[in-house]
């Protein structure tokens, strides 16, 4: 047992740069994938068309393989990514890509009759967005947004394989030092599901409040 | 009801790809007039009040509105659009508030945004719609909370608030349990007396018969039979309006007619 | 697993509940390393393979069960009541209509969660496993033009996906309007 005392300390150190990084690309992330579901909803066939290729192959790509075109694909053409930028840009990539289907799929979600209602009352379709159907998809999405941050984290284990120092990378060093990985990756377990549980509790105390009007 | 006519319908035909939902309908509506629609379902009653104030598109003929005009198969600009949300208010079957908004927020959005009123001064009017419904106590509630008269009533009140010349109405009353249709009736035949001009469709015969001034029966994509309500809902001059009346008055059928039972279920 | 965590009998529907959220919480690489080298660790020395097969196995068979549920639950209650009223037995009532109309309502999430899995086998590398992507990895690793292989292993990947999302979703919508 005494191995997981002498890691823990560093293994919490990886875990909170899985944290962060979490944090920030799915910031990044849903603010991109905004723009993308309006674009795929109402730039037109080609931009939408675009929109829709994009988040097929982000889908239909293994998660991996993204990462190592990225890293390893990429510095065959001269473009060397550190771990950290790369890690970013596909963690924002890709959790894009799923961002966008949440909101089409939100936004979808409000009945027509609101379309109308709206319509109906003379108001233009800016604030018909803006008042009415973005604060119900909101709501609607709020469960598959918990998803795709929960995602976002764990995607972060895929991280150690391109060199960035995250818990699943300090659980292997020591896996490889002590000869005990047992215990080790039983403590990354532990951990991803505590930060998992963390964020489904933010997320469905957020559903609660935000559909006060259910 | 004057001899000014506000809603002027000449042969508007809709299509949905190949289907003819309806053709050539043509229809005058005066100011102050109460105009009823009825007919059997599917026969396009909805879509073509939907027609009036564009919430649908259709393929020919003209509608003024207003002395603006309609013209099947183009679209009309935002802002003429606009002026028409802003004069023709509409009602729907399944209420559609919105149901993040709060009931004096779902009154106050559409006069805030689109006339500029200032806050207080939408307030003002809202809570003066709700009272004459007697649902001032609920201006704060979500809708859910409320009845599906009580959302119906703030349903109208909403479309008032803008003060809209002309009121559409599309069934607003078929979602609604039996005992609340009679609040709502009542709220539109007020509405009636106070000169407002309508078009409603509508399955409650006894309501047309007594608030309407004119029927319309639709039948077989056009309008089988128009006049005075009284004397459309009492002596049908044509044949399908006459059916169509001797099944929704007397559903079941009666001994003396013995074959309507076996047409009851037919509804085209 | 599904009808285990909707079953009356307290234990078994707990037990049931608590695997299910445990292991679909830990992200599928780590359950590999667990199988692979924790086990191992305490003498269940799996081959690469086979700790291929089980760590997939069991994080998979969690997700479906909660597909199942979701379809089971999903089945109008009136549904149900209409078939009790008819005097139809507990057992009868789940097999002859609730999971066969489960069934369809679950068609989209499963074969959704199947291309998943494919897209995951792409993890067993780590443990050894000569699959698409390590074949694809050592190859680059003598050719020093990884971007080549990764296209080829990419292709291939998007090749299974594509046909599996649409060549079963028309087959769904096929299935959905023979029965609308």
């Amino acid at each position: 047992m005494h191995v997981v005392i002498l890691y823990l300390g560093v293994l919490l150190q990886g875990g909170m740069r899985d944290v962060e990084l979490t944090v920030v690309s799915s910031i990044l992330a849903l603010m991109l994938g905004a723009l993308g579901a309006i674009g795929r909803l109402y730039g037109g066939r080609i931009i939408g068309g675009a929109i829709y290729w994009y988040v097929e192959l982000i889908r239909g790509l293994p998660p991996i393989l993204q990462l190592f075109v990225l890293f390893f694909g990429l510095s065959q053409f001269g473009i060397d990514l550190n771990p950290l930028s790369a890690a970013i840009i596909w963690l924002v990539a890709y959790g894009a890509g799923y961002a966008v289907e949440v909101f089409r799929a939100g936004i979808m979600d409000v009945a027509e009759g609101q379309h109308e209602a709206a319509t109906a009352l003379g108001l233009d379709r800016k604030i018909t967005m803006r008042k009415i159907i973005i604060p119900q998809a909101f709501v609607a999405m709020l469960p598959n947004l918990t998803t795709l941050i929960v995602l976002q984290l764990k995607n972060t284990t895929l991280l150690y394989l391109i060199g960035y120092a995250d818990m699943m990378y300090q659980a292997r060093l020591g896996a490889d030092a002590t000869a005990q990985p047992g215990p080790l990756y039983v403590v990354v377990a532990i951990e991803y599901l505590v930060l998992s549980a963390i964020i489904s509790r933010i997320g469905s105390s957020m559903e609660k409040r935000a559909a006060a009007y259910r | 009801m004057s001899n000014e006519v506000v809603v002027k319908v000449r042969g508007v035909t809709k299509r949905f790809g190949d289907r003819v939902i309806f053709e050539n309908i043509s229809l005058d509506v005066h100011k102050s007039e109460v105009v009823a629609i009825i007919g059997p379902s599917g026969v396009g009653k909805s879509t073509f009040i939907r027609c009036i104030n564009h919430l649908h598109s259709f393929d020919e003929g003209t509608i003024d509105v207003q002395g603006f005009r309609l013209v099947g198969g183009q679209s009309p600009s935002k802002a003429e659009l606009q002026a028409l949300h802003n004069s023709v208010g509409m009602v729907f079957q399944t209420f559609n508030l919105f149901p993040h908004l709060t009931v004096l927020d779902n009154i106050v959005l559409a006069p805030m945004q689109v006339k500029k009123q200032a806050r207080q001064q939408a307030i003002d009017r809202a809570m003066h719609l709700l009272a004459m419904v007697g649902l001032q106590n609920r201006a704060n509630t979500f809708p859910k909370r409320l009845s599906g008269g009580e959302q119906q009533r703030v349903a109208i009140c909403r479309a008032l608030a803008m003060e809209p010349e002309i009121m559409l109405f599309d069934e607003p009353t078929s979602m609604l349990d039996p005992e609340l249709v009679g609040d709502v009736l009542e709220f539109i035949q007020r509405l009636a007396r106070t000169g407002m001009t309508m078009v409603l469709v509508t399955h409650e015969m006894m309501f047309a018969k007594e608030v309407a001034d004119t029927v319309v029966v639709m039948a077989d994509h056009g309008i089988a039979e128009m006049g005075p309500a009284r004397e459309v809902l009492e002596s049908p001059r044509t044949e399908r309006a006459r059916s169509f009346l001797r099944r929704v008055l007397n559903p079941v059928g009666s001994p003396r007619e013995p074959n309507l039972v076996a047409n009851g279920g037919d509804d085209r | 697993m599904a009808l285990g965590r909707m079953s009356r009998i307290r234990p078994l529907s707990t037990v049931s509940t608590v695997f299910i959220e445990v292991v679909r919480s830990i992200p599928v690489l780590v359950i590999l390393f667990l199988v692979y080298y924790s086990l191992g660790q305490i003498g269940i020395k799996l081959t690469g393979m086979a700790a291929a097969i089980v760590g997939l196995g069991a994080f998979y068979a969690t997700l479906y069960a909660e597909v199942f549920r979701a379809g089971i639950l999903g089945v109008d209650n009136g549904q149900r009541e209409a078939a009790i009223a008819l005097g139809l037995s507990h057992r009868d009532v789940l097999r002859k209509i609730i999971l066969p109309e489960a069934f369809f309502s679950i068609l989209p999430n499963a074969t959704n969660q199947l291309s998943n899995l494919i897209k995951d086998t792409s993890l067993v590398f780590t443990i050894g496993v000569a699959d698409l992507m390590f074949q694809a990895q050592s190859a680059s690793a003598v050719t020093f033009e990884p971007m080549d292989m990764f296209l080829l292993a990419g292709v291939i990947y998007f090749l299974f996906y594509l046909i599996l999302s649409k060549v079963l979703a028309r087959w769904e919508l096929n299935v959905q309007r023979s029965r609308s």
